[in-house]
């Protein structure tokens, strides 16, 4: 969809540079460096334990990077709890388990964070609400609890639940990996409208398919490190690195 | 594909209803081994139940002991001539619970069928009775015939329910019903001779023969007709009510109940006038405006930063008040220091409310009610009151034993909580205190923590101020439970999954709002069933004051009544009915938490 060239028009949206993030002693993430424009969809691959979790929860400050800078929509993360809350008030993230709360109905889970963050009005909330139940296509689901429905449903309520905070920016950290195959389907078309929305998506998924189709750009790590950065095209087709290589043959 | 399904998906199918012989068969009889226990069981049953019923019935028992007694063993010495305000306070829960199901529209129903197992067991509970119980050969035969025409009763009813398909016919709505059964236990003081059993001018009377004294039937009768009446009156303009806001004002003054109850209607507080003109409107108004105009500017949207620094030394202020009262540094009114610590707290939940003025202004008009009423509370319980008291507290006997235990919950429950956060935070002082807190009040026995208040405590407090025994009791004995709730709390806290914190975080919840929405909710979810193991062992040990001199409902029956001259040494009577009493209340909070738990879908995920 978007070309190399209109890319360098739009504004950085997530800068990373040098980041590096332990755990312990253990390096989770080494020196890493990466941009996100405007409106891209950046899919992000690798081998299990490879840091691409550590690397998006670093993006909303889920976990604190020890060197280095990221800077999302301009600015800083630092320890400065304002930066923080506006920080994750911009960007929205869908987490593998759902984490959709359990004691609350799909409509409150969604309305939730509007209500309290946004101090929006309770009408206002629901209406948007169900606006985005309705794009997720489960509107009838509404007063249901997160545990009647099923781990499709949950995270399309989930994706909505994110998306009602109105965000430039989400995060998505393997969102089809704890779904019965028939259930992906449903989830990567929600995402894959959200793309050609134009929002400004980083995603961690193994769906080789989703990341052909809809990413701009591919980033493909391995222990803690960026290997190799580039289109689909580029990546499937003639990847420059051995480990690359070595992934994509043991997938594909 | 659909086709299959919708074929497949028919309707349930109905349970099979088994006949209570049925019944029997299937679950007592249904092999040898089964037999053989069921058999032995039966007779050590019957065994224990006819020395039971020989230990009630005996010519040696001396119930109008009791009876003689029971306004003593539930109100102890409140004075007779004000008894009036005992009956007010029991009359505002009955119009307060006849709201409540109202508003709440008690839609529940019993099945028919239950209540048919109900009126048969009653009915085989009778016969078992007139077989075992030692009386004349004559009564026998009138409890076999009731308990015999109950039975037949009942399973006349069960026949009736078996063949009815539609649910309204199958079943009774609950509220009418237990109205019902309520109304025929207050009609039965007006036509069954109970006898009239009493002390009048320190004589005894003892009528047997007729019905209760009429200062009996007619309060209870009056407290029937309050709630009925209530119930029914708010059921026909309910339609017009504005629920929501109905249901939280309830809440509202359910909360709020003990504390007015019990301190403004009992205890009838002397209000000092001129004190209250001088002192008190001008310093409730004082924290009203400038309170909330502090509140009202923190709550800015804008403020940022600087409003978590205002609250945190506010917080340190409110607290280093407290230090310098046990030292004695400086005097200041205890409302004061109270009022000091609630704004702080307010300052801290003001960034939930920065929104629009209305916003704000909301949050300023909740923050003057709660310092209007605190501040009205507290002077009231420091006020002395007028009662002409014969017992060290105007409280005594079930009263005593039921204000302490709902206060002590009332107030630990948000301080165990709080405790039970402090000691789950990752602020390492507030979780330094509350493990030092709870720990050291874990390894303290009760008695001594009710020593101390009632002893000790006063000698702190600053000149001119005193607190009322029955104050020094619950305050101690919330300070007791308040440790114990918060670990049962932190048991519940430690069950929300991490997942949970993230998901808060990554929509942009606030730590408190975190706290609250998500973190909270779940977490006492999970601690309902020790919430609830402790809330009953609460209610149990509050026959502990009697150790400072307080007079519950077991001291009364343990050593009131025995020691009246016309009743010397008749303790086991009243200890029966006192363990009675303890029995169905500790009872109806174990079934009310099971319920709770269905309800709240417990153990669903
Ligand atoms: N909270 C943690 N504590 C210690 N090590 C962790 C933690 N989270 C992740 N790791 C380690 O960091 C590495 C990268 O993890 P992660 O980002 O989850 O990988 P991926 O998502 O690519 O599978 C793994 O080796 C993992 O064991
Ligand atoms: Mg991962």
């Amino acid at each position: 969809m978007s070309t190399e060239a209109a890319n360098t028009n739009r504004a950085d949206m997530i800068v990373c540079e040098n980041v590096d993030k332990w755990y312990g002693d253990f390096q989770a993430l080494k020196d890493v460096s990466a941009t996100i424009a405007e409106q891209e969809v950046v899919v992000v691959l690798g081998p299990s334990g490879s840091g691409k979790s550590t690397l998006i929860r670093c993006i909303n400050r889920l976990e604190a990077h020890q060197q280095g800078t990221i800077i999302v929509d301009g600015v800083e993360l630092t320890n400065d709890l304002r930066n923080i809350e506006k920080i994750r008030s911009e960007v929205g993230m869908v987490f593998q388990q759902f984490n959709l709360f359990p004691h609350l109905s799909v409509i409150d889970n969604v309305t939730l964070a509007p209500k309290w963050v946004r101090k929006m009005p309770k009408a206002a909330a629901e209406k948007k609400a169900e606006e985005l139940l309705e794009m997720v296509g489960i509107p009838e689901q509404a007063e249901k609890y997160p545990g009647q429905l099923s781990g499709g449903q949950q995270q399309r309520v989930a994706i909505a639940r994110a998306l009602a905070m109105e965000p430039r920016i989400m995060l998505f950290d393997e969102p089809t990996s704890a779904l019965d195959p028939e259930m992906i389907k449903e989830v990567l078309d929600v995402m894959k409208d959200l793309a050609h929305g134009g929002m400004t998506m980083m995603v961690v998924t193994h769906e080789m398919g989703f990341a052909r189709e809809v990413a701009d750009r591919i980033i493909f790590m391995e222990s803690g490190e960026i290997v190799e950065v580039g289109t689909p095209e580029h990546f499937f087709t003639n990847p420059t690195e051995d480990r690359t290589k070595l992934f994509l043959s043991q997938i594909l | 594909m659909s086709e299959m399904t919708s074929i497949k998906t028919g309707k349930r199918p109905e349970e099979v209803s088994r006949s209570p012989s049925e019944w029997i068969r299937q679950n007592l009889f249904s092999n040898i081994p089964n037999t053989i226990l069921t058999i032995i069981f039966g007779i050590f049953t019957l065994y224990a139940i006819r020395g039971i019923l020989g230990f009630v019935l005996s010519g040696e028992r001396r119930w109008e002991a009791v009876a003689t007694n029971m306004r003593l063993l539930m109100a102890q010495g409140y004075p007779a001539n004000q008894f009036v305000r005992v009956w007010f306070t029991l009359g505002c829960l009955m119009v307060l619970t006849g709201l409540s199901l109202a508003i709440w529209s008690g839609k529940g129903r019993l099945s028919v069928k239950k209540i048919s197992n109900w009126v048969m067991s009653t009915g085989l509970g009778l016969a078992v009775f007139a077989a075992l119980a030692p009386i004349s050969a004559s009564s026998r035969l009138g409890w076999v015939i009731a308990g015999a025409l109950l039975i037949a009763g009942g399973l006349g009813l069960w026949q009736r329910a078996k063949n009815k398909t539609t649910e309204t016919l199958h079943t009774i709505p609950t509220v009418p019903f237990s109205f019902g059964f309520l109304g025929i236990l207050v009609l039965s003081l007006w036509v069954v001779p109970f006898g009239h059993y009493a002390f009048t001018n320190g004589e005894l009377v003892a009528e047997t023969g007729r019905t209760v004294a009429m200062s009996t039937k007619l309060p209870f009768t009056v407290m029937w007709l309050l709630l009925v009446g209530t119930y029914c009156l708010t059921n026909l303009v309910r339609e017009s009510l504005p629920i929501a806001q109905a249901k939280a004002c309830l809440v509202g003054l359910w909360l709020l109940s003990p504390f007015i109850l019990n301190w403004i209607v009992l205890r009838d507080p002397d209000f000092d006038y001129g004190h209250i003109v001088s002192t008190d409107i001008p310093l409730a108004a004082l924290f009203i405006f400038v309170g909330g105009g502090i509140l009202f500017m923190l709550a800015k949207p804008s403020l940022g930063e600087i409003g978590r620094l205002t609250a945190i030394a506010l917080l340190i202020f409110g607290v280093f008040n407290w230090v310098a009262a046990f030292f004695g540094w400086y005097p200041m009114l205890q409302k004061v220091r109270i009022s000091f610590v609630l704004l702080a707290l307010a300052a801290l939940i003001a960034p939930n409310f920065a929104a629009d003025r209305k916003t704000r202004l909301k949050f300023v008009t909740g923050w003057a009610i709660l310092i209007l009423i605190s501040h009205w509370l507290i002077t009231a319980v420091n006020s002395p009151s007028t009662l002409e008291l014969q017992g060290p507290t105007y409280l005594g006997g079930f009263s005593l034993t039921l204000f302490v235990a709902i206060l002590t919950l009332l107030l630990s429950f948000p301080l165990g909580v709080l405790l039970a956060l402090g000691r789950t935070s990752s602020m390492p002082i507030a979780r330094v205190l509350c493990t030092g807190y709870i720990e050291s009040i874990r390894g303290v026995p009760l008695i001594t923590i009710l020593f101390f208040f009632s002893n000790i405590l006063p000698l702190f407090l600053p000149q001119g101020m005193e607190i009322a025994e029955l104050a020094a009791i619950v305050t101690g004995y919330t300070l007791f439970s308040a440790a114990y709730l918060a670990e049962n709390v932190r048991g519940g806290l430690q069950s929300v999954m991490r997942g949970q914190y993230e998901a808060a975080d990554a929509i942009g919840l606030t730590t408190s709002q975190r706290t609250g929405f998500i973190v909270l909710p779940q977490a006492l979810r999970v601690s309902i069933p020790p919430l609830v193991g402790q809330a009953i062992g609460v209610f149990k040990e509050t026959s502990l004051v009697a150790i400072i001199g307080a007079y519950d409902i077991l001291r009364i029956a343990n050593n009131v009544v025995p020691a009246q001259t016309e009743f010397l040494g008749v303790k086991r009577e009243g200890l029966l009915l006192v363990s009675v009493i303890y029995f169905i209340v500790a009872f109806s909070m174990s079934k009310y938490s099971q319920r709770l738990e269905e309800r709240v879908g417990l153990g669903e995920r």
